[in-house]
């Protein structure tokens, strides 16, 4: 099917023009970088943008960088640039186990990080491990740049903090400051490529100390507090995980749709919050199954 | 507004006249009449229209054809300059199509990996062909292709 | 036995072709990209494009719709509605119009349509052409539809054109329901020790083909009317072309269908669906060819899908395993057009009770109107569908005996001769091999417990079979020509549609003719040009159209001892072929290479010429087959022309937390009579355990209040990727020659769908104890039930 509508398109060669245009266009314009979300949507007729400003002219978009203890990510990256990273797989091997389940091999040949999170669905893999890595998103406006807090990205379903006629310019991740072991586990329909009906991130570090996040179970990724408040300096047992699923109702608000009932999605939650933190914890120890093995 | 982009496609550096809205799998099909890339579902979940871009493979059903301007397509048509690559010869031998509408795709999706890991395990290979849809085959015939040519390589 | 008929015989008994696994005669072509789709052909400048407008009821009145502003845009050519094509078509029950007349039915429905010059511009000016409609109340469920006082699809039922062995229901949404009665319902149930009745339900499923379907059509200026289609009915689709545009002056020498080679099939592209758009919008835009190409979306919507069934079942059996009784009711939703589908309703009605021979039966399969989209033919024909509750509920029954659920089947298993429910016998079969092998493949009764604590391990199994689906006198026909180096090109009109059937008729051709496979061309189907074919559905065509390619080769085989014997005055039942030449059994020096004559024929003395170009013919009609039969008991007739039976089992490993099921191992055996090529049998096994496993596990398509489809996309109707793949498939090749078969072979190609349902389903019990009554058995599903402690879903 062709598309119907039609747009004007830019292939800035710089950031200071492409901000230029993005002001000048606001909310009528459609950034571009991989373009697996944007084309469906535009093909769909669910955007309608005037024009679509093209990044990928911008050399410095496509920074992948480790220095001084952050990695940074810049909008041009794609998830398998992330992938076949030996470092971003080292430091952040969290990162790279959600990475790994994005869509498919040729979808993150193209598709990037930034704009997995600039679109903003509650199901997006990307969303636990920046939000338990604690990642800041860099933004670019006339006014010049902002740093927000991840906790603060993710506003609503597909909704971000970008204000009008900002761009993200990067994503900052720090390492953590201990030693840490990690486990994404996804909740899809089958082994294949499918969008989370489940999505738990979770990283144990050094010390007893958890950070747990969920997508795909409420109108936005975000972190379980009072799960983490319960684990926070406690060892990993049974019991403890006993109790840290019974907090699942009080974090997560599940909702019935074509892909999964509410009732599933609570259920596999708390199967999920378990296993992961099994996991997490047993690869910290260097055990427990490899990265990129599902545990359910 | 229309403009004139240029890339190489299967070696051969070819223009063509687009609009900003126009899908590369469109173009081409219908104006460089390289067919290999199907249409499929045309919202990148089943493969067909899978090309090699710049080594990588990506759907062009998801790429507007300004984006491949001054970049290296490569489809099935322009695997090999003579004969068979060891993957078609592979497929072949292990009747790894039927219908063969996703043949081209799931050729350069396991074309992409055996280049870049020229012995996968098994899981490997389900894993690379996993974004390409088949209905015919049951994938098995596909993965032993693949595991074939890989055998054989040293 | 002469020396002759010795050599002969000996060369008869060593086949040289048949039996082996030749690679693909298409392989080159679809692996190089060679192989052109129907969208990959050039139509040239003048193509034009289409954009559909469709219903957005379920079921009302079209009350006006204006298309001036559509019309306007420029680059539009002209804007369709129903209103240009007041002409109904159908293959077995006419009951659909070429586009909505005054009512529309389903969500999807073909209501306009805008033709122009680019498909932008089509798209753009669709948005444009507005529809007021007056909605009227629709029925989406099927029990719903055969309530007392019905709000009617159709209220002119009464009316409609069908063949003569439909019997619909004036004034109700019964389409057509067909009976079988045999024996004493009531002494049956005394008999029985044991009587288990239960109900099951399979939904709606799509095919899925990659290749959407497609069509274009162009009339010609000398009133000539190509369609180029995706199809597996080229010459069902003249027909129903010929026949629906009859009004506007066409016949069937007017119109010309080209298929070449289609993305799959599965049912899907079986009769006519769209195609008929192309072919009536060409006489709109003489001289200009016209494509339709459906989008995914479209492809859930507007071809036929799988119709949904509601099987209630009653069975009585006696302590030692025999069974006494079956009452089958199968209530079938339909859609609101069946012209395709009320004969998936018949055919499996007739075998509804499955593959046993039960002395008191009485089945009821119902073809219901509903105001979903059209259903009809999908991989199975019915079997697919109905066998799940038969399958489960021999199981179950085996289970209440105390017996071997193997034993029992094959118990019940109809024998070679056996008669059937209608009264015509069974043919030669091995299903206790089927099952047997497959039970050994999986160690079927042999417990497994799994290493991981969170998982349990289930074994299930199912038999299966199938009959060809067609009407009586459906046949096949082929022509066989040679070329200057002896090679061929065999003329057929069936389709590949990835079965292999291109290179099984080269290999019956080469085993005939002595010439080599990859000497062979079999080429897609041209009505102008190849010969006649009914249709590539009911896995009939190795079967049928192998037995008129057989008699084409002959038929050539006779021609060329003929020129040898103008020639050189050998009595022909002398000659024989071997390697490309003809031999003499009485003149060992003899040998004359085909490539020598069979187009410029063979000089003799005098310097003139005998023979001439050889050109085989055959043909192939099944003349024993026949639906004459008791409206009210199915008794009498033969409708159909042989079965194929099987079995699969599988050993599923399920997460007792997460609900998950991972398949370790699956055998499916199939008695296929002969195989003329192993390696596209097993293509067939291991294909149509994954569709089948598909429906059983991932497949679940949803329709919101108004009757849309809420998943018309990969992206939430889940088709299996390679990762979802069993860990390991065992295929098993039975072989119990069938009589009237090329060489023995008997069809396969649905057949290895229809046991996974089941299968599963008795696994899934095996493993956690919980009967699941209703497809698909999704993760959620057997989670929640072991979460909730149930012993049954329904």
């Amino acid at each position: 099917m062709a598309i119907a509508h039609e747009f004007e398109y830019f292939k800035p060669e710089s950031l200071e023009e492409a901000v230029k245009l993005k002001a000048r266009y606001g909310d009528r314009a459609r950034l571009l970088a991989g373009g697996t979300d944007l084309i469906v949507k535009i093909n769909d007729e669910l955007e309608s943008p005037e024009a679509v400003i093209d990044l990928k002219g911008i050399k410095e978009m496509k920074r992948l960088e480790f220095k001084d203890g952050r990695l940074f990510i810049g909008p041009l990256v794609t998830f398998s640039e992330l992938i076949d990273s030996p470092e971003v797989r080292e430091k952040f091997p969290l990162f790279i186990e959600a990475a790994e389940t994005v869509a498919s091999g040729s979808i993150r040949n193209r598709a990037t990080l930034v704009g997995n999170i600039c679109s903003a669905v509650p199901s997006l893999d990307s969303g636990t491990p920046l939000l338990t890595y604690e990642a800041e998103v860099i933004a670019r406006g006339e006014d010049g740049e902002r740093t927000i807090p991840i906790a603060e990205w993710f506003v609503g379903p597909k909704k971000n903090a970008l204000k009008e006629g900002e761009i993200v310019v990067g994503v900052s991740i720090p390492e953590p400051p201990k030693k840490h072991g990690g486990c994404y586990v996804k909740l899809g329909r089958y082994r294949g490529e499918d969008l989370a009906q489940v999505g738990v991130g979770i990283l144990a570090l050094e010390g007893n100390e958890y950070r747990v996040a969920f997508c795909a179970v409420g109108p936005i990724a975000s972190r379980a507090d009072k799960i983490e408040k319960l684990l926070q300096g406690k060892k990993l047992d049974n019991g403890l995980i006993e109790e840290a699923i019974k907090l699942v109702p009080e974090e997560i608000a599940p909702i019935d749709d074509i892909r999964a009932t509410g009732e599933y999605r609570m259920h596999m939650a708390g199967v999920m919050l378990g296993r992961g933190l099994r996991a997490a914890v047993a690869r910290l120890n260097g055990q427990g199954p490899e990265y990129g093995i599902s545990v359910i | 507004m229309k403009k004139m982009i240029t890339f190489t496609i299967n070696g051969e550096l070819r223009s063509v006249e687009v609009e900003p809205n126009d899908i590369l799998l469109h173009i081409l099909r219908d104006k460089l009449g390289v067919t290999s890339p199907k249409i499929g579902c045309e919202r990148g979940d089943c493969g067909t229209c899978t090309i090699l871009l710049n080594g990588k493979s990506v759907r062009s059903c998801l790429m507007l054809a300004v984006e491949a301007d001054g970049q290296e397509i490569i489809t099935v048509e322009g695997l090999s300059d003579d004969g068979l690559t060891p993957l078609q010869d592979a497929f072949i031998k292990h009747n790894s199509f039927q219908c063969g509408f996703c043949a081209p795709g799931m050729i350069l999706a396991a074309t992409e990996l055996l280049e870049k890991n020229p012995h996968p395990t098994k899981g490997e290979v389900k894993e690379a062909i996993a974004g390409n849809l088949c209905r015919c085959t049951g994938y098995e015939p596909i993965i032993e292709a693949v595991l074939d040519v890989s055998s054989q390589s040293n | 036995m002469s020396q002759a008929n010795q050599i002969k015989g000996k060369i008869m008994e060593e086949l040289k072709y048949i039996g082996k696994s030749f690679p693909r005669i298409d392989g080159k072509e679809k692996v190089t990209g060679a192989a052109q789709y129907v969208d990959d052909l050039e139509y040239g400048p003048n193509l034009l494009h289409t954009e559909i407008v469709e219903s957005t009821e379920p079921f009302a009145k079209i009350i006006k719709i204006d298309t001036s502003r559509a019309e306007k845009v420029p680059g539009v050519v002209t804007v369709i509605t129903g209103k240009d094509f007041p002409y109904k078509f159908g293959l077995y029950m006419k009951d659909r119009y070429i586009m909505a007349q005054d009512v529309v039915r389903f969500v999807g429905e073909q209501v306009a349509a805008v033709i122009a010059r680019d498909p932008k511009t089509a798209r753009r000016a669709a948005k444009l052409v507005k529809v007021k409609y007056e909605p009227l109340t629709p029925v989406f469920d099927q029990m719903e539809a055969i309530k007392k006082n019905p709000i009617l699809i159709h209220p002119d039922l009464g009316e409609y054109t069908h063949v003569p062995w439909f019997y619909p229901k004036a004034k109700t949404n019964i389409a057509h329901w067909k009976k079988v009665r045999l024996g004493d319902m009531e002494k049956g149930f005394a008999e029985a020790d044991v009587i288990l009745e239960d109900t099951y339900h399979v939904p709606r499923y799509a095919h899925c083909c990659m290749e959407s379907h497609i069509a274009v059509g162009k009339l010609d200026q000398a009133d000539r009317l190509t369609v180029w289609s995706s199809s597996q009915s080229p010459h069902t689709q003249r027909h129903l072309f010929a026949e629906a545009l009859a009004p506007l002056g066409f016949t069937h020498k007017d119109i010309r269908v080209i298929t070449p080679f289609i993305g799959g099939g599965f049912g899907g592209k079986a009769g006519v669906t769209m195609e008929i758009l192309a072919a009536a919008f060409a006489t709109k835009v003489k001289g200009n060819p016209v494509k339709v190409r459906w989008t995914r979306a479209q492809e859930f919507y507007n071809t036929y899908m799988r119709q949904a069934v509601l099987s209630k079942l009653k069975m009585g059996a006696k302590k030692d395993g025999t069974i006494t009784a079956f009452e089958i009711s199968n209530y079938w939703d339909a859609g609101p057009y069946v012209e395709y589908g009320a004969n998936v309703v018949n055919a499996s009605g007739l075998s509804a009770a499955g593959p046993y021979r039960i002395p008191n039966v009485k089945i009821d399969s119902l073809c219901i109107y509903t105001n979903l989209p059209a259903a009809g033919p999908y991989r199975g024909f019915g079997y697919s569908e109905m066998m799940f509750g038969v399958e489960s509920h021999m199981e179950r029954m085996a289970q209440k005996l105390g017996m071997d659920p193997v034993e029992f089947r094959k118990k019940n298993a109809f024998k070679g001769g056996d008669l059937l429910v209608y009264g015509a016998p069974m043919n030669a079969n091995g299903f206790d091999e089927c099952i047997d092998r497959v039970a050994e493949a999986i160690e079927y009764g042999k417990k497994a417990v799994s290493e991981d604590p969170n998982k349990v391990i289930g074994k299930g199994i199912a038999g299966a079979w199938k009959g060809p689906a067609m009407p009586p006198n459906a046949s096949s026909s082929a022509f066989l020509k040679f070329s200057e180096d002896g090679s061929i090109n065999i003329l057929v009109s069936g389709i590949d549609m990835g079965q292999g059937y291109l290179t099984v008729m080269a290999q019956i051709a080469a085993e005939i003719l002595t010439v080599p496979v990859e000497k062979i061309r079999t080429e897609n189907p041209d009505t102008d040009r190849n010969a006649y074919e009914w249709q590539t559905v009911a896995s009939h065509v190795t079967w049928s159209c192998g037995n008129a390619v057989k008699r084409a080769a002959l038929d050539a085989r006779e021609q060329i001892f003929e020129t040898v014997h103008a020639a050189y005055l050998y009595d022909k039942s002398t000659l024989y072929l071997e390697d490309e030449c003809v031999k003499c059994t009485i003149d060992p020096e003899f040998s004359l290479p085909l490539k020598d004559f069979v187009i410029d024929g063979i000089m003799v003395k005098d310097g003139t010429f005998r023979g001439g170009p050889i050109l085989g013919k055959g043909m192939f009609m099944p003349e024993f087959s026949s639906t004459k039969s008791d409206p009210e008991t199915s008794q009498g007739g033969k409708p159909n022309v042989h079965y194929t039976v099987g079995a699969g089992g599988l050993i599923i490993e399920i997460d007792k937390e997460t609900g998950k099921v991972k398949v370790l191992k699956v055998a499916e055996a199939f008695d296929v009579g002969k195989a003329i090529n192993p390696d596209l049998v097993n293509g067939q096994i291991l294909g149509g355990f994954m569709q089948g496993l598909a429906t059983a596990l991932y497949e679940d398509m949803r329709f919101g209040e108004n009757g849309e489809i809420l998943n018309p996309n990969f992206t939430d109707y889940k088709i299996p990727t390679a990762l979802d793949i069993p860990d390991e498939i065992i295929p098993i090749i039975v072989e119990v020659p069938q009589n009237d078969g090329p060489y023995g072979a008997r069809g396969i190609g649905e057949h290895t769908m229809i046991p996974v349902m089941p299968a599963i389903a008795n696994a899934v019990e095996d493993a956690l104890g919980i009967r699941i009554k209703s497809m698909p058995i999704t993760a959620e599903k057997i989670a929640m039930a072991i979460k909730a402690g149930v012993k049954e879903v329904d």
